[in-house]
């Protein structure tokens, strides 16, 4: 068990004013079975109206609406979680976790790759950590390599790609050998920057895998949200009228407190 | 009727300057076509409707109770009767929508079931659409302009007036509005469908707008009127597609949606008709498990039957399939308005190989149906002959307080003489549908 602080900001710049901006955003860590989450500041500004409410997947979300004419968007929350991972997360198994989705289809060059592999007999997590480590092997992680546009079988076409990537590609592996899976964004100690990961369902519930580095997720990982891949769990999404670049900046820190 | 006939061009001209248009997407450009009006009517018999209303009620209720078990508690997979393959893979199934009960626990409001006629009478289902069906308001105008161009035709048969079908879809809308206005929402008037959307407006009384006129502020609907103010929405019949419904929750491109509506619609401030995440429901695969599911929701056996469908999915299926393709329809079931329907019979030799290996590599895409024999409906040809072709009817089921079946129809025909295609995308016409009193 251990504790840790984590601060999320995003700060957006447009160079020309917009307005009619209308966003949705997830970004507040939940308290769940092995995180225990205190939020001590959370802002949204400027905005004319939030609401808060819960997704299809069971995701938090603010969602909300700026009328008039701004040149800025900023959003963060900050506090305190205190975590203990490593164990299943007891939870009922929702079907649409077991079939493709689209970042995570059945790709030839997955497919393959999968049908090469001899993975040994055992339980659900054991075969998944196989999975994870045979991805590892095979993968080089190379940023600016993919875009957010990226399914698992483009970049594993490549050998190469982030840690959504790596995501996509292990939640297809997985799928594969029977094994339900979904998709993670959260931040982790050390990063800059939000991180992707992997839960695999092992039949009585969730459990965390981290196949950009291998590892299973311990105590300095604090989940945002799942879904069936990136889509399901975007941070910010936003429609505004306006002609317009856009300049967008990540804060991300996580460090244990004592 | 002979008199009825006599006008046809006349009744034509009208629709055509009323705008009774259909739009066509293809190679990208719009074409919007005339949608041919045939002036002999389809007659029902009045025995003939209360068997069809009956079956049709049953089978839209059954698949309203679907959709809300599928959303919430998924019994129906639980136990068994429905494969879940066939629910998470359809491309109808939305996460985004899981947990979500709409008002009343009204999933499909309007449904638009497709049956056809076979030559021994008997009624088969060919298809339901539960998203955005449209088609009622070209019989609605034509049934107007028919009955001005001979009121005799309608003083000597005994049928049943049609023309409340605004106030069906209204009072549908008001059962489930959660206060407020209630609105048809158009993408516009290059949709295929513009001219339908603008007459229900005009005929229901619901204010017509498009996607720049709403807006969602703490989780509710409003509506901008002309003078600025905005009124909030309570019921929205929204003639676009579930994936452009919402750019923050699905389709983040779509420029013809309303940013937050998903939300507002979570939150039970404003009713969705219909509801979204409803293709799951009328997926061609799912429509082999239709009569299962009257047996299981409702406990009755079902009155009207499918046509005779094969799921490869399931071994013993895909081995008739395969040793009968030539004669059998395949459909695709990600396709939708005639596109993707094949039969065997049009295939050569090479072709029906290539089939066969496609529904044996991809089996849960495709699904299989004998080809019924269709009861030819006679319609007038350019000399003012009369020729047999085949014709399909959309039977307009409304779900509000109780479930009420249109007493009327869309029944389109294949001018093509060869061809049993009758969607009005692909160019074919349509009829009145007479129902008879007695």
């Amino acid at each position: 068990m251990r504790k840790l602080r984590f601060l999320y900001r995003t700060i957006l710049k447009f160079d020309a004013p917009v307005r009619g901006h209308s966003f949705a955003i997830r970004c507040i860590p939940p308290t769940n079975q092995v995180q225990q989450v205190n939020i001590e500041e959370r802002y949204v500004t400027p905005a004319d109206c939030i609401n808060e409410v819960t997704d299809g997947f069971g995701n938090l979300r603010y969602v909300g609406r700026i009328n008039d004419y701004h040149t800025g968007f900023e959003y963060g929350v900050r506090g305190t979680a205190v975590v203990q991972s490593m164990q299943v997360q007891k939870e009922p198994l929702h079907g649409m976790y077991k079939y493709p989705s689209a970042f995570t289809g059945f790709a030839p060059s997955i497919r393959a790759f999968y049908e090469s592999l001899t993975v040994p007999e055992g339980d659900a997590l054991s075969r998944a950590v196989f999975l994870m480590h045979a991805l590892y092997e095979t993968m080089q992680y190379e940023s600016g390599s993919t875009s957010i546009y990226t399914t698992a079988g483009e970049a594993f076409e490549k050998r190469k790609g982030v840690c959504q990537d790596y995501a996509h590609i292990l939640i297809a592996l997985c799928k594969m050998a029977g094994i339900p899976a979904r998709y993670v964004v959260g931040m982790m100690i050390g990063e800059g920057y939000t991180h992707a990961w992997v839960e695999i369902y092992t039949g009585e519930g969730w459990y965390g895998l981290d196949p950009t580095n291998n590892l299973h997720i311990d105590d300095y990982y604090i989940k945002i949200a799942h879904g069936r891949d990136y889509a399901d769990c975007i941070v910010d999404r936003g429609i505004f009228n306006g002609f317009t670049n856009q300049e967008q900046e990540i804060i991300v820190s996580v460090e244990e407190i004592s | 009727m002979n008199e009825l006939m006599e006008h046809t061009q006349e009744i034509n001209n009208l629709l055509s300057r009323y705008g009774v248009k259909f739009g066509i997407y293809k190679n990208n450009t719009f074409h919007e076509q005339l949608f041919p009006f045939d002036a002999v009517p389809r007659v029902i018999t009045h025995e003939e409707y209360v068997k069809l209303e009956k079956g049709l009620i049953q089978r839209v209720d059954a698949l309203n109770l679907f959709l809300k078990d599928i959303y919430t508690d998924k019994k129906i997979i639980k136990d068994g009767i429905v494969p879940e393959d066939f629910v998470f893979l359809s491309s109808g199934y939305l996460p985004q929508c899981e947990g979500i009960v709409p008002p009343k626990g009204i999933f499909s409001h309007i449904s638009g079931i497709d049956l056809v006629q076979a030559k021994d009478k008997s009624w088969y289902i060919l298809e339901d659409n539960l998203r955005v069906p449209s088609g009622a308001s070209y019989p609605l105008i034509a049934r107007e302009l028919c009955r001005r161009a001979s009121p005799k035709t309608f003083r000597n048969n005994k049928i049943v007036d049609n023309r409340n079908y605004h106030k069906l879809l209204r009072s549908t809308m008001e059962n489930v509005n959660c206060g407020g206005i209630s609105v048809i929402m158009t993408p516009g008037r290059y949709n295929a469908a513009y001219f339908e959307h603008s007459y229900l407006a005009e005929r229901s009384g619901c204010v017509l707008a498009m996607c720049n006129d709403l807006f969602v502020e703490k989780n509710r609907l409003y509506y901008r009127d002309y003078k600025g103010d905005k009124q909030q929405v309570g019921a929205i019949y929204r003639r676009i597609s579930d994936e452009y419904l919402d750019p923050l929750t699905f389709y983040s491109q779509s420029l013809i949606g309303v940013p937050g509506i998903m939300d507002a619609y979570r939150a039970g401030n404003v009713a969705i008709i219909n509801a979204p995440g409803n293709g799951v429901a009328d997926d061609k695969g799912i429509y082999y498990f239709v009569p299962k599911m009257i047996k299981y929701y409702l406990g009755e056996e079902p009155i009207l039957r499918n046509a005779p469908t094969y799921l490869p999915f399931y071994e013993e299926d895909r081995k008739y399939v395969l040793e009968h393709l030539d004669k059998l329809v395949i459909k695709d079931v990600a396709e939708a308005g005639g596109y993707g329907v094949v039969f065997g019979s049009d295939l050569s030799k090479e072709q029906l190989e290539d089939m066969k290996k496609l529904v044996e590599k991809e089996s849960r895409r495709f699904i299989a149906q004998e080809v019924i024999d269709f009861l030819d409906l006679k319609i007038m040809d350019e000399d003012g002959a009369l020729v047999p072709r085949k014709a399909d009817l959309r039977a307009f089921v409304l779900s509000g307080e109780a479930t009420k079946v249109w007493p009327s129809g869309l029944t389109r025909f294949s001018r093509n003489p060869d061809s049993f295609v009758v969607n009005s995308s692909q160019g074919g016409g349509f009829k009145d549908t007479w129902v008879l009193s007695q």
